[in-house]
């Protein structure tokens, strides 16, 4: 789980542009929609699509997403109940 | 001169959707009947072209569609191709992108949209330099409004404004990303909607004002405006009030209130939010209570083409004095009460409200009307001052490098959407950033007293280039939303916007050459007392070229 959590930061600030973040500065526990990183509905877009490349993990929408999106935390658990 | 012309008139007309040439496809929304069908090739619900016209030899599908187009036009209103008094106005979103495919790094010059442009003056012999808009959604509405104020300024007699868009794997794709996309035909404002359906469409409207080439009723563009919601570049307004101010802008241009019109043909794209803004927009306008109707569920969202179609389409209604139906729709599912036709019904005013928003945050709105109104006083002259000037320096570093020391260097709080931006809007916001430092604009204007006009010749196509690059790949999770919200030039004006609380005008003209368009339209909207203040001049970036050379003008 720890690693996996810190995989998961790893592909957030590459893929979402992240500059001068280091995974240590993300709370896995913290809102990740709160002001601190300032993402937005199309960083959301972006992680369903990081979670399909690298996990296999499928998400239709945001809204289905809403609750899973809520940490790093939560994603990293929704990647281990659904990963392929 | 310019206090002579008194109106707009719409002229004739020419357009091919989903449901065929104009009179096909007015029987076919009159009969209810969609042009919207399941496309085995993109493999989604689209509105593709019906009856296809055979390609003029050497020339690319949308240069031949668009000829065509502006040839019917001309034979009937018996002008000749090279007749100086009219003006070839092309708004497109991505032109002839096709040319992009398989792109390794130099980009062929078919892809640049004024080469399009210029295709349909040469093979027209049109004699005046055609003038390219590319403004996301709102660009057909974009164009008709800058005809509009080019001609009561006396530029042309006649102007031809051509919509034109092709739906292929780059805006499929695009679309996908953003989860936009219906798998059934799109339901605008019903309960049940889930998203937009794509349409390609072709139409070309002359606007004149000469009496004797208006269309039958006389129907004439009597006011538009154009707004950015300074708030999102790709999410919708949550309180509509972008759109809000550019109808009731467009009305006020007309000399008109609320009470006086008797049908809105909105956007309505059948997307949750869209559709949801733009209830709220409607109620704020005080337009809640007029009838109002989409077109999108009988030929699709046609992007660039959709403000001239669906307004050739919506001056038909006034002509027969009808609302159309909203096809998809049956149950209101939007927060704010509006009264969506959901069948053919008669107008008690023939006056319209034609809207559309898009990408960016941009809004626009424009009033046809068949009734006499009380002529519009004309607005005093103003002097108008050239303020600032500001020209991001050349560098031997790479782009980004650069930039990202140019942004640091601006001092501000850091902003995290600045790295997620293309390299054109960083490249625009710290040259607006540069540009305005010591002439703030709040609180000396209000925020839709500024507008932003600029120009270049590549588009977007940078950001074109490598969501290109990522449908070449076919990735089974599909492409990256972030890219494909940048394949859009006025995305970066929006970035602006929302920085500095601009809403304003915002019009993206594409020049081969400098901003001699833009700053020309700049200068129009301040003497006319559209704006108080204008950022103007060219934005350019492309390979590792870029020139960003910004003017701030002020009405005095």
């Amino acid at each position: 789980m720890e690693q996996l959590i810190l995989e998961l930061k790893e592909h957030l600030i590459e893929e979402l542009n992240l500059e001068d973040i280091t995974p240590e500065e993300i709370d896995a526990e913290a809102p990740l929609f709160g002001d601190g990183l300032g993402l937005d509905s199309i960083d959301a877009l972006e992680i369903i699509l990081i979670l399909e490349k690298n996990y296999g993990v499928r998400l239709a929408n945001t809204a289905e997403a809403k609750p899973v999106f809520y940490s790093v935390k939560t994603l990293a658990e929704y990647v281990m109940q659904n990963r392929k | 001169m310019a206090d002579e012309i008194k109106s707009i008139y719409l002229g004739p007309s020419s357009l091919r959707t989903a449901l065929g040439d104009r009179k096909a496809t007015l029987k076919a929304i009159l009969a209810n009947r969609t042009g919207l069908g399941y496309d085995a090739q993109l493999g989604m619900p689209l509105g593709r072209l019906a009856d296809e016209e055979p390609t003029i030899e050497g020339e690319s599908r949308i240069v031949s569609l668009i000829v065509r187009r502006v040839e019917e036009v001309l034979h009937e209103a018996r002008l000749e191709g090279d007749d100086p008094s009219w003006q070839l106005i092309l708004s497109t979103t991505k032109g002839n992108i096709e040319a992009l495919q398989g792109v390794k790094d130099t980009i062929s010059e078919e892809a640049f949209l004024h080469h399009t442009a210029e295709r349909v003056q040469e093979l027209i012999g049109a004699v005046r330099s055609p003038i390219v808009i590319s403004n996301a959604c709102i660009s057909g509405l974009s164009a008709l409004i800058v005809a509009r104020r080019l001609m009561k300024e006396g530029v042309c007699r006649h102007a031809v404004v051509v919509g034109a868009d092709l739906v292929g794997e780059f805006i499929a794709t695009g679309f996908a990303s953003f989860k936009s996309l219906s798998e059934e035909p799109c339901r605008p404002y019903d309960a049940a909607r889930d998203g937009l359906t794509l349409g390609e469409a072709v139409a070309a409207l002359m606007l004149t004002t000469d009496e004797a080439l208006a269309d039958e009723g006389m129907v004439r563009l009597d006011g538009g405006a154009v707004t950015n919601d300074a708030n999102h570049i790709s999410g919708p307004s949550r309180t509509g009030d972008g759109l809000y101010y550019a109808m009731t802008q467009a009305l006020e241009e007309a000399g008109l209130e609320a009470e006086a019109v008797g049908l809105v043909n909105t956007h309505g794209t059948a997307t949750l939010y869209n559709d949801e803004m733009e209830s709220k927009a409607l109620f704020l306008a005080g337009l809640d209570q007029t009838p109002m109707n989409s077109l999108k569920g009988y030929i699709g969202h046609t992007l660039g083409a959709s403000g001239v179609v669906e307004t050739i389409l919506t001056a038909d209604q006034l002509r027969a004095g009808v609302a159309f139906a909203t096809k998809g729709f049956s149950t209101l599912g939007v927060p704010c009460e509006v009264r969506v036709s959901d069948r053919i019904q008669p107008l008690e005013k023939r006056v319209a409200v034609k809207t559309a928003s898009g990408f960016g945050g941009c809004n626009a709105a424009l009033v046809l009307s068949m009734e006499r109104t009380e002529e519009q006083p004309l607005r005093p002259t103003v002097d108008v001052k050239e303020t600032a000037t500001y020209t991001l320096p050349q560098s031997e570093r790479p782009f980004a490098e650069f930039i990202r020391e140019e942004y640091r260097a601006l001092g501000e709080e850091k902003n995290m959407k600045f790295y997620k931006m293309s390299d054109l809007s960083k490249g625009l916001y710290v040259a607006v950033a540069n540009l305005l430092k010591g002439h703030e604009l709040q609180p000396r204007y209000t925020s839709t007293e500024v507008a932003v006009v600029l120009a270049n010749s590549s588009s977007s196509l940078e950001a074109d280039r490598e969501h290109q690059r990522l449908v070449d790949q076919h990735p089974a999770e599909g492409t990256s939303p972030a890219v494909f919200v940048y394949t859009l030039p006025n995305v970066a004006m929006g970035e602006v916007c929302i920085r500095h609380k601009i809403q304003g005008d915002n019009t993206f003209f594409i020049e081969r050459e400098g901003a001699v368009v833009a700053e020309c339209y700049a200068r129009i909207l301040l003497e006319t007392g559209r704006a108080r203040a204008v950022i103007t001049g060219l934005a350019e970036k492309l390979d590792e070229k870029w020139q960003l050379e910004l003017k701030l003008l002020e009405a005095k």
